[in-house]
């Protein structure tokens, strides 16, 4: 699929697409309302850990399927970094070709069922759409209709494995499981690589297991899609810290021609202000990983976590919301999200603010913390909070957070999570001297490529980029991929 | 030989030449040079506010061009600013961890602040960090409409109270001239704690390019002709206050350290003359003040400081006229 445009173009030309442009005029097609989600209450589901959206029916998802024009340019597939051909699959479920809808994206998206419940849509794919564009009505529900195909392919007993071509004996490993390195040895397996993929936690998945929670992502639908992968030939090797259990010249000793390293970024920032170091503080990292991966909310498990009754979190993003939709479903009474910005300058998705604004989270905006207290047993009690305003506009177009002269006052909380970011993880490249860093700890690769400066190494996802959604992540793992293929192929005498 | 050494912050320095905060006090191997140079102290390189929002700006326009740094909506963009001057903040406080362990001179740190938030906390880690003084370079921009030139100048108090409540080394506070009393405002700097103030800092001025009609940055660096006014400010305040007294600005040789000891400083800080000169002029500087006491007779600095000063001198009313006279006037 070199020309993936070209390739797009090609399928509307198919004679079952043109039948069903012709089904239906397109003002007909426009005046369909969009479909809504179904979801628990707010009111039950903050009280557990079950899936917040509960996907759209059959009959809902052909409705929503009608609204899409099958557009000669859909500008919807420039917003899709891993370059979905999104009008297909959506015209597939038009008509009522559920699995042949699953089967188009995973023509060039290994986790649809994730995609379909973490892409930031509304900046991506939908904003781009005809309706938000041109017609200034509500987008197609891309991201619904995603997750309807891929949910129905899981249901229905009858998942398709990607075909894989004959395997070429050349070994690949992926250091770290996580949307970059699945998406990356999903392809190489589709290309007849032999691919291991090494994961430093006791669980395959990565941020998708240990950062997002289950009310957002079910872990089963994780495990179905590494699943799949394990019957695409991928293996999968757990507890193993590549850097530390074994080096790369190890690994390559033992025959693997190139690496992928997806090994994100693990290490939380702070903000660094007087009695961070209080107990009662947590990453959001840590905070999710005890609670989402290591179970410590659940009865049997013996992994501790502190349980607050007045909860802040710190952040306006989608860990943020994670983190502190998390907390109130573990009983805190009041659960507030604190952020410097206005609501508008969120960085959240805008379905996971309004889903916690309606399970009674608190938002203050334009608020920061500076500075926390203690009880006499070093467990934070109260913290300072700075009233923020707007100021001048940054690079990225939002107004910049100004503090209020003289405008602060203190707060009670038992429990804070802060969400500010994360630092890219340091044990690969701290391994590998060599290796070309930015002075942020991420790998310089090419853009094209993903190809480090050790020309055997490639990378993507948080590693590379410092921050990065799950489906840019994806986007890297795939380009990688496509590197690696390349680079096998020059440089490696194919068996 | 003379002895040079002075008290300055309740410090006792060799000599009373301080490198002044610049780029050159920004590395530990420059640190070094002007050690052995023979620099009384060194003042760090500040730490700008505005220099980490224009790094941020810088990263935002990275990720939005795809250049492979950070997601558009990720929670680290969004704090971009905040990680950076975390990142700043820690190479600085490596700095002077570095500085302290290679040099025997001391080392004052240097913040320029514009506001009470969180730049006063970081005094403290400053201070953690082995800072033997800190000098605080403030400047609010007066060009507000709708502010009273009292608020201005209470946002210098605000910040100085802060920092001085978060820590115990001697703090100086670095001010422009541009006060509508500076004579209070000194006084009231000592008021709220300031060990010492220095006088002025130099700012970044704009020109004109008449040809090519382009607005310009003026001359960075500072001319010995700049040193009247701090010359004035130090001899007027000097016996007035009891903190320590630091001129800055326009000190490009050997006779004007000695100028402004006599109008009353404590030290004097360089800059200017060292990028032109480079840091072994302050060998000659030295020299030149060692020369000048054996030829009139001071066996130690506290001799002959402040004996030109406006309360000392046998014509004071010089520091205080601005205005020229009339039999100025007549000069051709």
């Amino acid at each position: 699929m070199e020309n993936i445009a070209e390739y797009i173009k090609e399928g509307r030309q198919e004679e079952w697409r043109v039948e069903l442009r012709k089904a239906m005029k397109a003002k007909e097609r426009t005046s369909i309302e969009r479909v809504h989600m179904i979801e628990q209450d707010p009111h039950i589901r903050n009280k557990n850990i079950l899936e917040v959206n509960q996907g759209i029916t059959e009959e809902m998802a052909i409705v929503e399927s009608h609204r899409c024009l099958d557009c000669v340019e859909p500008t919807c597939t420039i917003g899709c970094p891993v370059g979905i051909d999104i009008p297909k699959f959506i015209k597939k479920i038009e008509a009522r070709d559920f699995l042949g809808a699953a089967a188009a994206l995973k023509e060039t998206n290994t986790l649809p069922a994730v995609c379909g419940r973490v892409c930031p849509q509304e900046k991506q794919c939908e904003l781009n759409c005809f309706y938000t564009q041109k017609l200034d009505k509500p987008p197609i529900a891309i991201g619904h209709l995603e997750r309807f195909a891929a949910d129905y392919e899981r249901n229905s007993g009858k998942m398709n494995i990607p075909k894989v071509a004959t395997p070429n004996g050349v070994k690949i490993a992926i250091v770290g499981s996580g949307p970059a390195g699945l998406a990356a040895a999903g392809d190489l397996a589709k290309l007849g690589y032999d691919v291991t993929v090494f994961e430093a936690l006791h669980e395959i998945g990565g941020v998708l297991k240990y950062g997002i929670p289950e009310f957002r992502l079910p872990n089963e639908i994780v495990d179905v899609e590494i699943e799949n992968m394990r019957k695409m030939g991928v293996k999968f090797r757990t507890d193993f810290i590549v850097g530390k259990t074994a080096s790369f010249e190890d690994l390559r000793e033992q025959g693997f021609e190139a690496f992928f390293v997806g090994s994100g970024a693990g290490l939380p920032n702070f903000m660094n202000i007087p009695g961070e170091n209080y107990n009662g503080i947590y990453s959001s990292n840590e905070y999710l990983t005890r609670v989402n991966l290591m179970k410590a909310a659940n009865n049997g498990y013996d992994t501790p976590v502190l349980i607050g009754k007045k909860v802040a979190v710190i952040g306006g993003g989608n860990t943020a919301m994670d983190s502190v939709r998390t907390s109130k479903r573990l009983g805190a009474e009041r659960s507030i999200i604190i952020y410097r910005r206005s609501i508008e300058e969120m960085p959240a998705r805008v379905e996971e603010v309004h889903h916690a604004q309606q399970e009674d989270i608190e938002f203050l905006n334009l608020h920061n913390p500076v500075e926390y207290f203690s009880d006499e047993r070093g467990r934070v009690n109260k913290m300072r909070l700075q009233k923020m305003t707007l100021g001048d506009p940054d690079a990225s177009g939002r107004r910049r957070p100004v503090p209020l002269e003289g405008a602060e006052f203190d707060v009670d909380v038992d429990l804070v999570i802060v969400a500010v970011g994360v630092s890219p993880n340091p044990i690969v490249p701290s391994s590998l001297k060599d290796l070309k860093m930015t002075d942020w700890g991420t790998i310089v690769v090419n853009k094209e490529t993903m190809q480090s400066s050790i020309s055997d190494i490639f990378a993507g996802g948080d590693i590379v980029r410092g921050g990065a959604t799950v489906i840019l992540a994806m986007g890297d793992g795939r380009r990688a991929a496509a590197g690696i293929h390349k680079y096998v192929a020059e440089k490696v005498t194919v068996k | 030989m003379a002895d040079l050494s002075t008290k300055y912050l309740g410090l006792t320095l060799r000599n009373p030449i301080i490198a002044g905060s610049s780029g050159m006090t920004n590395s530990l191997k420059e640190i070094v040079e002007l050690e052995k140079s023979g620099v009384g102290a060194v003042v760090l390189k500040s730490i700008f506010e505005e220099q980490i929002l224009l790094e941020a700006d810088y990263r935002i326009r990275q990720a939005q061009t795809d250049e492979m740094t950070y997601a558009d909506f990720s929670e680290t963009l969004d704090y971009i600013d905040l990680h950076i001057k975390e990142k700043e903040l820690s190479g600085y406080l490596n700095l002077i961890h570095s500085a302290k362990n290679n040099v025997d001179i001391p080392i004052i740190a240097s913040i320029n602040a514009v506001t009470t938030h969180e730049w006063t906390s970081f005094a403290r880690t400053i201070e953690e960090a082995g800072a033997d003084a800190l000098e605080l370079n403030i400047f609010v921009m007066p060009f507000s409409l709708e502010k009273e030139c009292a608020d201005n100048e209470k946002a210098y108090y605000e910040i100085l109270k802060k920092v001085k409540s978060q820590v115990k080394i001697p703090v100086s506070v670095k001010i422009s001239p541009f006060f509508s009393n500076l004579g209070k405002v000194i006084k009231n700097l000592e008021k709220f704690g300031a060990d010492g103030v220095v006088l002025f800092n130099r700012f970044s001025n704009p020109d004109i390019d008449i040809e090519n009609l382009k607005v310009t940055h003026a001359d960075i660096l500072s001319h010995s002709s700049d040193v009247a006014n701090t010359l004035r400010w130090i001899a007027i305040m000097a016996k007035r206050v009891k903190m320590s007294l630091g001129a800055s600005t326009g000190v490009h040789d050997g006779a004007t350290v000695i100028k402004q000891l006599l109008a009353g400083a404590d030290i004097v800080q360089v800059v200017s003359a060292l990028y032109e000169y480079g840091p072994s002029y302050v060998l000659e500087m030295t020299k030149f003040l060692n020369d000048w006491m054996e030829r009139k007779g001071f066996n130690y600095v506290d001799q002959f400081r402040g004996k030109l000063s406006q309360q000392t001198s046998e014509n004071p009313d010089v520091y205080e006229r601005m205005q020229f006279m009339k039999y100025f006037g007549d000069i051709k």
